[in-house]
């Protein structure tokens, strides 16, 4: 259970924070 | 992008071994595994705020605002880690102490870090002048950085606490298991990592604001 969460925490900030990259460089290119 | 992948793979795979592979320590038990999460988040702090303070000293030096997005970042990122280390650590004394927060000497020290470091990010949004907020910010983060060792390594050494010898004990020595031991420095590697990343990412949003600002 414990680590079932921790994998499910660690997967969401990974993709918050490589959705929050992309939409840095976008805003970097204009 | 490779790096990212690899990075999460890495913290994901150091999570599998930390629940399924490294043994538990008999005194800690189930607890054993806040300690993968615990001491990476105050490494991180510690290096978080190391690298303002480093910053912060070169902004004075060189006036260059590049140097004012780094120190600002990492002691935003540093008291995020400092926060993390503190809920950890107030979960594994619930199980080992039985109370949240009993105002053990690295309790306290931590909450006065927290306190230090919050007004450090108090000061930065009450100026609005840049050049000014930069030079104060600075001065601050440099003094400030000052009772980091203090807090976290002596007051903690001088006082009686129930909290456990740091890792490396005053003999010198790792006393963990080996199994233990790569999890750890694997997890530590990880943390360090995830915080240049977010470092990273941190500027390169301060970078955009000036831009909008100037524009």
């Amino acid at each position: 259970m414990v680590l079932g969460v921790s994998l499910l925490v660690w997967g969401l900030l990974f993709f918050y924070l490589l959705r929050l990259e992309r939409r840095i460089a976008d805003l970097e290119k204009r | 992008m490779i790096a990212r992948f690899v990075l999460l793979a890495w913290v994901l795979v150091c999570l599998l071994a930390a629940f399924l592979w490294a043994p538990l320590v008999p005194t800690l038990g189930e607890t054993t595994r806040v300690l993968y999460f615990h001491i990476p988040s105050a490494w991180v702090a510690v290096l978080a705020l190391g690298w303002s303070m480093l910053h912060s000293l070169l902004y004075l030096r060189r006036r260059d605002v590049e140097h004012d997005h780094q120190a600002a970042a990492a002691a935003e990122i540093g008291l995020l880690f400092c926060v993390g280390a503190t809920v950890s650590g107030s979960l594994w004394a619930k199980a080992m102490w039985g109370s949240y927060w009993n105002w053990d000497p690295r309790e306290t020290s931590i909450f006065f870090l927290l306190l230090i470091y919050g007004a450090y990010l108090a000061l930065r949004s009450a100026i609005e002048q840049e050049e000014r907020r930069a030079r104060l910010s600075a001065i601050y983060s440099a003094a400030a950085f000052v009772a980091v060792p203090f807090l976290m390594f002596v007051v903690p050494r001088i006082y009686f606490t129930l909290h456990p010898d740091p890792i490396i004990n005053p003999r010198g020595k790792l006393d963990m298991d080996p199994r233990i031991r790569e999890v750890f420095f694997a997890m530590l590697a990880g943390f360090t990592a995830l915080f240049y990343w977010v470092l990273s990412l941190r500027v390169r949003i301060a970078r955009l604001e000036r831009r909008f600002i100037e524009s």
